[in-house]
């Protein structure tokens, strides 16, 4: 199993601080939550049913024309790459590693490149893995480049693999309304812009034929009752996603802001998280640590990735760890 | 100079809007704006930094009546210095070893040092936090009460906007390895004869004999010019062996052994806090004596 932001039970145990008194910046989840409403005993009791009202609320919320749910995007994460003949995969590096893993289980030939590497030598491969926005290192794409290296791919047969859990506070960006093309596969998240991570829900957008093939390899029942039940309404509430994305986005400024005004200017970031390449990161990240602050440390790059802290507390909470990490002179 | 050390250890460091912190928030700015692989790069940006406020005190105090001049000497000198702090960092350190509580212990001395302490035993944890002590008292007391003594509150405010700057920028990475050069030197050399006259003070005040002998041959081992006096100093004051193998991010770093004699506890600590407390004494003494002797008196 690959190492995951959220660990903060061993965190506790590791630092000697009790789980509940910790700031967890570790995760790229949003802090505002989406707030649930109570499961109705139906929700818990039936067997849910494919055809219910989600579909449409998702096609109406992803604007793609075909979707299924998955329970989380590392579901079809997992799937995806035994749906594929043995390929050459070159994936985005560094970035969310379970695709690199997932990948090399089922036996393909992995390369793991940066942006710039991929999108030039798309020639040399199969199956391309992107994530958009990418985590964590931020790099972004415009839909036009995105179409023409799908293009490319698609040409010879392939796939190009777009991740976009953390896309929901810049829709524009999405390649969802163009999944009627053959062989782009779109992957959404609902754990970090609705803040939902613990109902482990996400969609996979891309052509029918593909849909169906997950779906055989999934099973039924991918979601459980509940969560479809509230991502029902999460995905309906548009007055929310509005507000929401300019609450992300204004809040993702202001810890840039405070980041760089200690001297850890942030590489890149997206509405959800900074983040912060820097030769000192594991002493920052032990530092904060030893504050009560966990951060997710990446040892290749050495780098460090805040979450957003939820509220004015919890800013100036990091802003005092930050300057007291200054003022005790501890050697980083 | 009295006054401030007394007010440090009455008030210790101010928990909310610490100068130095907004200092450290300017100098982040900075570094934002001028950051570039050349030492020129950051030696500008140190003096864009340091320069101003240097001047700014010691502007203010030059317009200054006398009881405002005395006012403004106390306060700059009272933030430029952090003993109590020392204390409160280290004693729950101690407190925690002493009552056998390993876990709370490593999570106290990790808000000193740079560590895993998750891999430190209690000899270990003490260890660190008794150089830390040691090593902190010259930094963040004897360091501004030297060029408090010599040049007044400017020679303080100096002192400490050069010493965090160092902590921020004086790293030998990548980032750091030119941009950083004027900071760590500029430390380097303002701590040199405070550093030295640090050691020499724990020497007089410990196990003389034995301090002495350790700076001869353990200080030029050591990686930094002056910790290695004063640790090494500290360490056979205090007859204990500090230093060795230290885990740091996962690695284990060979260090040179320090000092002699027993292996390191809770009293260790304790003791380091009274070494560095009576140095203190010491040194206000001596000065007081000095002010008295040339007659001006206005420093003490």
């Amino acid at each position: 199993m690959l190492e995951h932001g959220g660990r903060l039970r061993r965190a506790a145990q590791r630092f000697g601080i009790a789980a509940e008194q910790w700031l967890d910046l570790s995760t790229g989840i949003s802090p505002f939550a989406w707030p649930a409403p109570s499961i109705p005993a139906s929700a818990w009791h039936r067997l849910p049913e494919d055809d219910d009202e989600l579909i449409d609320v998702a096609r109406s919320y992803y604007g793609a024309p075909y979707l299924l749910p998955v329970a989380g995007s590392q579901a079809a994460i997992q799937a995806l790459p035994e749906l594929c003949a043995p390929s050459c995969v070159g994936i985005l590096a560094p970035g969310y590693a379970e695709h690199a893993h997932a990948w090399q289980r089922a036996g393909h030939q992995v390369e793991s490149r940066s942006a710039a590497v991929l999108f030039a030598q798309a020639k040399h491969y199969d199956v391309i893995v992107l994530i958009h926005p990418n985590n964590p290192a931020g790099d972004r794409f415009d839909v036009a480049t995105l179409l023409q290296l799908h293009g490319e791919l698609a040409a010879r047969g392939g796939w190009l693999i777009v991740d976009e859990a953390f896309i929901d506070a810049t829709p524009e960006h999405s390649l969802c309304m163009h999944s009627e093309r053959e062989g782009l596969i779109v992957l959404r998240s609902v754990g970090k812009f609705f803040g939902l991570a613990g109902a482990r829900a996400g969609f996979v957008c891309a052509v029918p034929s593909l849909l169906h093939a997950l779906r055989e390899r999934l099973g039924p029942w991918t979601l459980s009752g509940p969560s479809r039940h509230v991502l029902k309404l999460a995905l309906a509430d548009r007055a929310w996603h509005e507000q929401m994305r300019a609450r992300l986005q204004a809040c993702s400024k202001r810890l840039a802001l405070l980041l760089s005004g200690h001297g850890l200017i942030p590489t890149a970031g997206c509405a959800f998280f900074q983040w912060c390449s820097n030769e000192r990161a594991a002493a920052w990240h032990e530092a904060l640590a030893a504050r009560g602050i966990l951060t997710r440390l990446f040892a290749s790059p050495a780098s460090l990735r805040f979450g957003l802290p939820g509220d004015d507390a919890a800013f100036d909470r990091l802003d005092n760890a930050l300057g007291e990490i200054t003022l005790a002179r501890v050697r980083l | 100079m009295l006054a401030a050390v007394l007010l440090d250890s009455a008030l210790g460091e101010p928990r909310r809007a610490h100068p130095l912190v907004m200092f450290g928030k300017l100098a982040g700015t900075i570094e934002m704006r001028l950051h570039a692989d050349r030492r020129l790069a950051g030696l500008g940006a140190w003096c864009l930094a340091v320069l101003p406020l240097v001047a700014l005190t010691w502007w203010v105090l030059s317009m200054a009546t006398w009881w405002l001049w005395w006012t403004c000497s106390v306060v700059a000198l009272y933030l430029a210095i952090g003993h109590r702090s020392l204390g409160e960092h280290a004693q729950p350190v101690a407190d925690a070893l002493a009552a056998g509580d390993l876990d709370v212990a490593r999570a106290s001395v990790g808000r000193m040092v740079s560590r895993d302490t998750a891999l430190l035993d209690a000899s270990q944890v003490a260890a660190a936090a008794t150089e830390s002590v040691l090593e902190n008292g010259s930094d963040a007391v004897f360091g501004a009460l030297f060029w408090f003594a010599l040049l007044g509150a400017p020679g303080a405010v100096l002192y400490r906007l050069a010493n965090t700057l160092d902590a921020m920028w004086g790293y030998r990475t990548p980032r750091y390895e030119r941009f950083g050069w004027a900071a760590a030197r500029i430390d380097d050399v303002l701590n040199f004869v405070p550093a030295r006259l640090t050691a020499l003070s724990y020497a007089v005040l410990g196990h003389t004999a034995c301090a002495l002998r350790c700076w001869r041959r353990q200080a030029p081992q050591w990686d930094s010019p002056n910790a290695g006096p004063v640790m090494a100093a500290g360490a056979g004051a205090l007859r204990v062996k500090l230093g060795g193998a230290a885990p740091y991010h996962g690695v284990w770093e060979a260090r040179p052994e320090l000092g002699e004699g027993a292996m390191p506890d809770a009293g260790s600590i304790t003791r380091a806090l009274r070494l560095v407390r009576h140095a203190v004494v010491l040194w206000l003494v001596l000065v007081i004596l000095l002010a008295w002797i040339v007659g001006g008196g206005a420093h003490a």
